[in-house]
């Protein structure tokens, strides 16, 4: 056996070894409160300071999905009852994650910041239907769920052009 | 002439640097003038082979062990990006492209945003065309890493275990992607960009949690070398094996790493500076040899420029705005009634150019024509020649030399 090959193969073991004292990286999965702020996995549409669905039913959400999975049914104006002024609801809303792209434009551009994104992903269903998240469910998860640190007004602060702060607006621990 | 001991072929391992045109493998050879004699046998590589770095088919035609002619058949993957493209609107690209090079999607949402930028005319911001360049730089160490991590395990791995180096490259990409994750929140898909800047501005602490994973990374490249290029093994797999000469590459528009491994000193990043590296100095890698050792060497070196370049970056992001544009409301907030632009970027596969005619649907806030000229398939057209002479366990080293990504091939 020529030489190079014994030193090179010493010189390959011997990062192996090295390798064998560092901390491992492959140990179980890393757990989702470990994960950075940012961190996004599902949805949620919340309730404003009111407590009223904050959804105005708007459709500007379901107009800019690029994966076309939101719908949106606006049930009109009318009076709320909380204070009086003149709100528009919205009926339905349905979210397919399973065509969900991530993208965060739907968070993007809501004007109530109504809907947000989760730090924990959803729990695997058995059917299809189980990953379409419907009014019901999206409300649950705004109420159960850690938020994700964004809203809509926070990434539009961001990248508003006359902007000259360094930080970006960070939003208080566990913001919801 | 079917000795499966193929060293003695009077035209296996061409000298680099040969004359134009001389003793370059016919791509179109006929088969049937071929030696009568000969014991010719025909082998389809892929397309579900764990080797074609996705869906992708070669068929090679063999004299014995030897191959002959190879021809590459791509498509597997087509999704009809192109077309999507024009179907959305400009605001809602920056998603779908992420998905063409999944190897790199930084780059990707870089190129067609600049393309979008040039078309409707926005001036990017000193902040996010720094933050941009970050970006890059960090993407191309990512990349290059797979890359590393995925030709080891090509090759067989290397001593020392199978697929360690693929174990260690893959534990330094995590870093990068941690911080990529802290930046935009997700880890592969991040649609950061937009036209006129960034949608996300950085963190605190996120400038400290990049110079830690660049002094990790910038500190395990040695060991990548010690199990690579000090490997007697891993030098006799890659030298002179898979060579493109200086001009095949340059007619073929190969461009990035293998363009550069070949002798050819062309990057765009210098020669035709796009976001902040007007303000810097790119180290351009060189390798003359054209091999697959050679592509190699560049896309090391590559990794130690990046490293430097991000260290030297991030000490200097100026303060302002990261985005030109108010944050889009509406898909249709971006309009280009008309002009078309072809414009380039060097992603760590080459020049991925994006070539847009406005005014399209929706009042103009969609492309009439997007298309998208990806480096990687002009990779893919280089194994004609590059793989006539070798036998079969020198295919996948040449393939994975090359760092073909075929999302980005087919689209
Ligand atoms: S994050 Fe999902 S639901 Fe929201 S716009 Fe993107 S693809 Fe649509
Ligand atoms: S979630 Fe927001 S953007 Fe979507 S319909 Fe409701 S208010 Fe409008």
């Amino acid at each position: 056996m020529r030489i190079p090959y014994v030193t090179g193969s010493g010189r390959a073991l011997w990062v192996t070894f090295r390798n064998f004292f560092r901390r491992r990286v492959t140990e179980g999965i890393r757990p989702q409160e470990s994960r950075e702020k940012r961190y996004k996995a599902s949805f949620a549409l919340v309730h404003n300071d009111k407590g009223e669905e904050a959804c105005i039913g708007c459709d500007l959400c379901a107009k800019i999905c690029p994966s076309a999975v939101i719908t949106v049914t606006s049930a009109g104006k009318r009076v709320s009852p909380v204070d009086g002024k003149k709100r528009g609801y919205c009926e339905d809303f349905t979210l397919d994650l399973q065509a969900c792209i991530y993208c965060e434009l739907c968070v993007q551009v809501c004007p109530t910041d109504a809907i947000v994104m989760l730090r924990v992903q959803e729990e695997p269903g058995y059917s299809r239907e189980d990953l379409v998240l419907t009014m019901d469910k999206l409300y649950a998860n705004g109420r159960e769920k850690p938020l994700y640190w964004g809203k809509g007004s926070l990434l539009m602060e961001m990248q508003d052009p006359k902007r000259s702060r360094l930080s970006p607006p960070e939003p208080a621990e566990g913001a919801s | 002439m079917s000795s499966p001991l193929h060293e003695q072929m009077p035209w296996h391992r061409r000298a680099p640097g040969t004359e134009r045109g001389s003793r370059r493998p016919d791509p179109h050879l006929d088969l049937g003038k071929y030696d009568p004699e000969a014991d010719l046998m025909a082998l389809n590589m892929g397309p579900q082979h764990p080797s074609t770095h996705g869906v992708f088919r070669v068929k090679m035609f063999l004299d014995g062990e030897v191959i002959i002619k190879a021809v590459p058949y791509p498509g597997y993957l087509h999704r009809g990006v192109e077309k999507l493209c024009e179907k959305l609107t400009y605001i809602q690209l920056t998603p779908i492209v992420d998905k063409h090079d999944y190897v790199a999607p930084m780059t990707n949402e870089q190129a067609i945003n600049v393309a979008i930028e040039e078309l409707v005319g926005v001036e990017v911001p000193r902040r996010a065309r720094w933050l941009r360049t970050i970006l890059a730089e960090m993407q191309r160490i990512a990349s290059h890493l797979l890359w590393l991590g995925t030709f080891t395990l090509d090759i067989g791995g290397t001593i020392g275990g199978g697929a360690s180096v693929m174990m260690y490259t893959f534990r330094e990409r995590e870093l990068i992607l941690d911080c990529f994750e802290a930046l935009t929140g997700g880890r592969f898909h991040y649609n950061t960009h937009t036209v006129g800047g960034n949608r996300h501005d950085v963190p605190s602490g996120w400038d400290a949690m990049v110079k830690r994973a660049m002094r990790t990374i910038g500190a395990r490249l040695s060991e990548y070398e010690a199990e690579c290029s000090d490997n007697e093994i891993f030098l006799m797999r890659t030298r002179n094996v898979g060579i493109i000469d200086q001009y095949l590459a340059m007619e073929l528009g190969l461009t990035g790493p293998n363009l550069r491994a070949s002798g050819v000193d062309h990057d765009l990043r210098r020669d035709e500076p796009f976001h902040a590296y007007d303000e810097i100095d790119v180290g351009v890698a060189v390798a003359r040899s054209g091999d697959c050792y050679a592509r190699y060497q560049v896309r090391m070196a590559e990794i130690k420029e990046s490293v430097r370049l991000v260290n030297l970056l991030i000490d200097g992001i100026p303060t302002g705005p990261i985005a030109a544009l108010r944050g889009a409301k509406s898909p249709i907030a971006i309009k280009a009634k008309s002009g078309q632009v072809y414009s380039a970027i060097e992603t760590p596969r080459g020049e991925l150019g994006t070539y847009i005619i406005g005014g399209g649907d929706q009042k103009g806030a969609a492309a009439y024509r997007l298309k998208i000229r990806p480096p990687s398939l002009h990779a893919v057209a280089a194994l004609p020649y590059a793989l006539v002479g070798h036998t079969i366990s020198d295919v996948v080293t040449i393939l994975g030399s090359l760092d073909p990504i075929m999302g980005e091939v087919d689209r």
